[in-house]
């Protein structure tokens, strides 16, 4: 039974990563809570979907088409809707759940509240310490390591990353510094948002594709980069896993409450935050003025 | 920029304007209208208007309904009541579609809690309300309490929680019995696996107490959310402790990611209950074919329940495209009403009520009549159910078992249950 | 006869001379005038309904903007207070048989307890921790409310509820005074000393610390005001809805709280109601074509949102009237000189 709970806790714990990375990437470089984060998950598995079923092309080929499609819409609409109110904090919310909104919507619209399924690019399943583990579980866990890597060797070793990072602790001064602000926001954004994307191909598939399905995740990702310090990308990678444990410790110890792991997982975050008010790795803010 | 922006909101408000003004009411002569009220853009409220559109369609061509000596024709009215989402939103749909569309009738109704609230606004307008969605006991318990002001209700489709126990009991038992014959295995072991929900409770607490009783274990019970996306945990725990069954309730969507995953991590255990999205059509697509020999309790399947269901089915498919889910009852629905009306030769709600009390129909999932408390009756001879299992993508009637072996029920197109084959081939000797 | 018509000039003057010089206060007498006069014209329960519905949750938002507008305390599990007053009201209301007028502030109770729960721990939160934080507290309630059925009714809820009234019209009259009389309440806490404090904490809490304010107080002061309002809210929904249910604690009903609030304007009480008078009747007017009413409501409120970031009637405030250099009163905008100390308006 521990394998089993080791081996869930680690792949839950991987899907729950690859969905904050991109989140925590936004909030902590252009301090914008993107609450249309896994609206554009959900519009990427649909496209998938689309890509594959509909027009009945290579699931691989249909993901890349997806991610590039996903990020162009997003890029956009940082550009057209989020970027004009960013001085608005509050706006930004509004507008943001917005279009998560409009997204939910158009999906409806497009492909009605049928549950369908995301064609992913591996099936079947593997025994790994007596635990039965689906290909696409596994294939999310390393995918979200791989990203994790990439994400830190990208914000530490190029000239971009540093551009992002001296944005992320100061807009004003990095601009006085010679970094165009605003193009490094865009390309963030971009980033986030393929990264969303990626998830959606890679996490959809677990799941059942129906216009409400960015609703859930949301609540986990919000409770998992809180939990590991909003802006701290290791932070979101621990909190993805302490939750996923969380979870899975739950299904397996209280069965007949298995309903309450979300609400289990929330109260976690709720102690560690009252214990540590700016989470696990997370910068305590300066007093902002 | 700015400029088009400002273009576009006054044109979405000169839109919004000309939709407004060209929805006048369109007058017609000595009509009924009924509303067909249901979260619209999900399987069950389109099939709760594709069986009332099917039903209509068919009364209007035969001339439309007898009052007195006038015939009436029907005339159907979309209530979207945004359900899933919004209980005000439902409540507000019907009180709008009583006092603004006027419609005289209502059937339709899914999500409990939505349903209780539309249940109270059609009392108040003492509107006769025909349930084709929501399976609580306590829709109908309410007619019992209060009758002067409930008796509105009745509900058609589907059976309540407590018959929908009796048939999983029977299902269970069927599938047991298989697993006692061809894998030897004597006392099954059974993992509970229902949503935590309110209708689910008291078939989980029946089967705790009988399946000892009938030659089962119960190794667990295991409760996830009805929204849950992801069960592989639950899946991981049950195979773990060696369960032979998987006893299932579920009405929520969570039922296909938990098809999807158990056929995926071909969960050695015969999957034997309620999954209500297993009884749509779109089931196969929405777990890519991973559904396979998945079983459930279903209200249609092409097998001869009465000599009505075939050609329903037929017609239905011929004019929507799709198989019926249990919420196209609304199908059954129009024409008790059209009956009752009828017998009462008014359209007084009084009367009416008065009469839907003494329907006796053969209909296309069996003999409607109602119980005193305006509920389903069950039991051999009335509605019993049926139980499916899904085969290669076809959905077929396995319960009542084929040759009549329960209650002498036996109908024609019914097929014997199949195992799973990694079942049979983990457990098998 | 001399005092009364002295009283009755200086009323008159008042109304003149505070009423009807700015014309936002003019818009609000005329929409108060409006719902009172409205049952007179027409009594159609239906959009008596509608509008009792836009009553409820114009207290609920106006209570939101309380403490997240002006405290800047960010709220995302607004619906927590609105669903516990819910699930009191109609514990009180079903099994010990209180009258609506004694479970409502009863359940307003509870509510205003569960600022105190949510306020003391969340008070070192700052910021999107806070929101995040708040967020989490409703979805846990429903949790457990789903944990005990026997008492909760689990997804099914609370029903069969006394009305507030047997006639829509008294419903709709007692919800419509509430409402205005709420919303004045509110609006003058906001405008009073307290108001100031918390307009303070929200602009740079250590400098009001630092002049002596004890913010933990003020903090707290404003989660059980907000609770105790919205908590009204939650006890006039279930006698009029007859239902508390899982749903009064859905995530939705928050956000709806934010885009109402944020939307009207925030961090002025009226704009939140203005906020929900145009949203909830707009939702009701796109039901000629449903499948796309959800649609236009996102896209109207992020078009007006990318115009008006500080909302509606802020900007349309800031448009018809301007503010004295000087003594920081508002005039319309046509004047050229301020109507109380004569400053140059330029």
């Amino acid at each position: 039974m521990i394998e089993s709970i080791i081996i869930n806790g680690l792949t839950s714990g991987g899907v729950y990563a690859l969905l904050a990375i991109g989140f925590s990437l936004i909030f902590g470089v252009a301090r914008i809570i993107n609450l249309a984060h896994t609206a554009f998950y959900m519009l990427a598995a649909y496209l998938i979907f689309t890509f594959a079923s509909f027009l009945g092309l290579n699931p691989l080929l249909s993901v890349i088409l997806s991610v590039i499609a996903v990020t162009i819409i997003g890029v956009f609409s940082y550009k057209l809707v989020i970027n004009p109110v960013r001085e608005h904090e509050t706006a930004i919310l509004i507008v943001t759940i917005a279009l998560a909104i409009i997204i939910q919507e158009v999906m409806l619209m497009a492909f009605g509240g049928h549950p369908r399924v995301v064609p992913s690019l591996v099936s079947g399943y593997t025994e790994i310490l007596g635990a039965k583990v689906a290909y696409k579980q596994l294939l999310a866990f390393g995918i979200a390591l791989i990203i994790l890597l990439c994400t830190w060797a990208l914000l530490l070793k190029t000239k971009l990353g540093i551009a992002v990072r001296s944005t992320a602790q100061d807009r004003e001064v990095a601009n006085l510094m010679g970094i165009n602000v605003a193009r490094t926001g865009m390309i963030t954004m971009g980033m986030a948002v393929a990264l969303a994307a990626i998830a959606g191909a890679l996490v959809a598939p677990l799941r059942v594709l129906e216009p409400g399905m960015w609703m859930h995740p949301l609540v986990m990702v919000l409770a998992i980069v809180v939990l590991g310090g909003l802006g701290s990308i290791k932070g979101s990678f621990v909190g993805a896993f302490i939750l996923g444990f969380a979870e899975t410790l739950v299904v397996f110890l209280v069965p007949m409450g298995a309903f309450l792991k979300g609400a289990v997982a929330l109260t976690i975050m709720l102690i560690v935050i009252l214990i540590r008010p700016e989470g696990l790795f997370g910068v305590a803010f300066e007093e902002e003025r | 920029m700015k400029r088009v922006m400002k273009g576009a909101i006054i044109l979405l408000l000169a839109c919004l304007v000309g939709v407004a003004t060209s929805c006048g009411p369109a007058a017609a002569a000595k009509e009924i209208k009924i509303g067909v009220i249901g979260p619209m853009a999900y399987v069950q409220g389109e099939h709760h208007w594709y069986g009332a559109l099917l039903a209509a369609e068919e009364i209007n061509a035969q001339g439309g309904i007898l009052v007195g000596d006038e015939w009436y024709q029907v005339t159907l009215v979309k209530v979207d009541s945004n359900e899933m989402v919004s209980v005000p939103d439902a409540a507000s749909a019907m009180e709008r579609a009583i006092t603004v569309d006027k419609v005289d009738f209502l059937v339709g109704g899914f999500r409990t809690e939505a349903v209780f609230a539309m249940q109270d606004v059609a009392m108040d307008y003492a509107k006769i309300f025909l349930g084709c969605g929501a399976s609580t006991p306590e829709l109908c318990t309410r007619v019992a309490d209060d009758y002067d002001r409930y008796k509105y209700w009745f509900r058609v489709t589907p059976m309540n929680s407590t018959y929908l126990g009796s048939v999983d009991f029977m299902l269970l038992g069927m599938v047991a019995e298989k697993i006692r014959a061809e894998l030897g295995i004597e006392v099954p072991k059974v993992a509970i696996l229902a949503e935590k929900a309110v209708w689910a409770d008291p078939i989980v607490a029946g089967a705790k107490q009988l399946l000892p009783a009938i030659g089962m274990e119960v190794v667990g019970e295991w409760r996830p959310s009805p929204t849950a996306t992801d069960v592989t945990a639950e899946l991981s725990a049950i195979e773990a402790a060696g369960a032979h069954m998987i006893f299932t309730s579920f009405s929520g969507p969570v039922g296909v990611p938990y098809a999807a995953q158990w056929g995926e991590l071909e969960i050695p255990a015969a999957s034997v209950g309620i999954n209500v999205e297993a009884q749509k059509e779109g089931f196969w697509d929405a777990t890519g074919g991973k559904g396979n020999y998945e079983m459930t309790m279903n209200t249609y399947a092409r097998v001869n329940i009465t000599d009505e269901t075939i050609p329903f089915i037929d017609r239905f498919i011929a004019r929507v495209g799709e198989f019926p889910t249990y919420s196209a009852g609304t199908y059954e629905a129009l024409y008790i009403l059209k009956a009752a009306i009828e017998r009462a030769g008014t359209l007084d709600s009084d009367a009416v009520v008065a009469e839907l009390e003494n329907t006796d129909r053969i209909g296309t999932a069996g003999r409607t009549v109602f119980t005193s408390d305006h509920d389903v009756t069950w039991g051999p001879g009335y509605v019993v159910g049926l139980g499916v299992q899904w085969q290669d993508g076809e959905m077929k009637c396995v319960w009542p078992p084929p040759g009549g072996e329960w209650e002498g029920v036996d109908y024609e197109g019914a097929v014997d249950y199949i195992l799973p084959p990694w079942m049979v081939e983990a457990w098998g000797p | 006869m001399g005092i009364i018509s002295g009283y009755i000039g200086r009323v008159y003057k008042q109304f003149t001379g505070e009423i009807l010089v700015l014309p936002s206060r003019t818009v609000a007498l005329l929409f108060c005038l409006t719902l009172f006069l409205l049952p007179l014209i027409t009594a159609d329960p239906y959009i008596l309904r509608i509008l009792i519905l836009a009553s409820i949750f114009a207290i609920f938002a106006a209570s939101w903007d309380l403490l997240s507008g002006f405290t800047g305390q960010m709220n995302f599990g607004h619906a927590l207070f609105f669903g516990v007053a819910a699930y009191t009201s109609a514990l009180l209301n079903l099994h010990i048989g209180l009258p609506h007028w004694l479970t409502i502030p009863l359940g307003a109770l509870a509510a205003v307890l569960a600022g105190l729960v949510i306020g003391v721990p969340c008070l070192r939160l700052r910021g999107p921790y806070l929101a995040l934080a708040t967020l989490a507290f409703p979805l846990i309630l429903t949790g457990i409310i789903f944990a005990i059925p026997g008492i909760t009714g689990g997804e099914l809820g609370v029903s069969g509820i006394d009305r507030l009234s047997g006639s829509r019209v008294i419903e709709y009259y007692i919800v419509v005074t509430l409402m205005i009389s709420l919303g004045f309440v509110m609006w003058k806490i906001t405008d009073s000393k307290t108001g100031l404090l918390f307009h303070a904490i929200r602009e740079d809490e250590v400098a009001a610390r630092a002049s002596g304010i004890n913010t933990t107080r003020y903090k707290l002061l404003a989660f059980c005001l907000s609770g105790l309002f919205a908590g009204i809210a939650g006890g006039l929904y279930v006698h009029f809805m007859r239902i508390a249910g899982p749903s009064t604690l859905a995530l939705m009903l928050s956000f709806q709280a934010i885009i109402w609030a944020i939307f009207g304007g925030i961090a002025t009480i009226y704009g939140a109601i203005a906020g929900v008078f145009i949203l909830v009747p707009l939702m009701e007017f796109l039901r000629v074509m449903p499948e796309i009413r959800m649609l236009l409501f996102a896209i109207i409120v992020m078009l007006v949102l990318l115009f008006m970031p500080e909302g509606l009637t802020t900007w349309v405030r800031d448009k018809i009237e301007k503010e004295c250099p000087r003594c920081k009163l508002r005039n319309l905008a046509t004047r050229k000189s301020c109507r109380v100390c004569r400053a140059d308006l330029g």
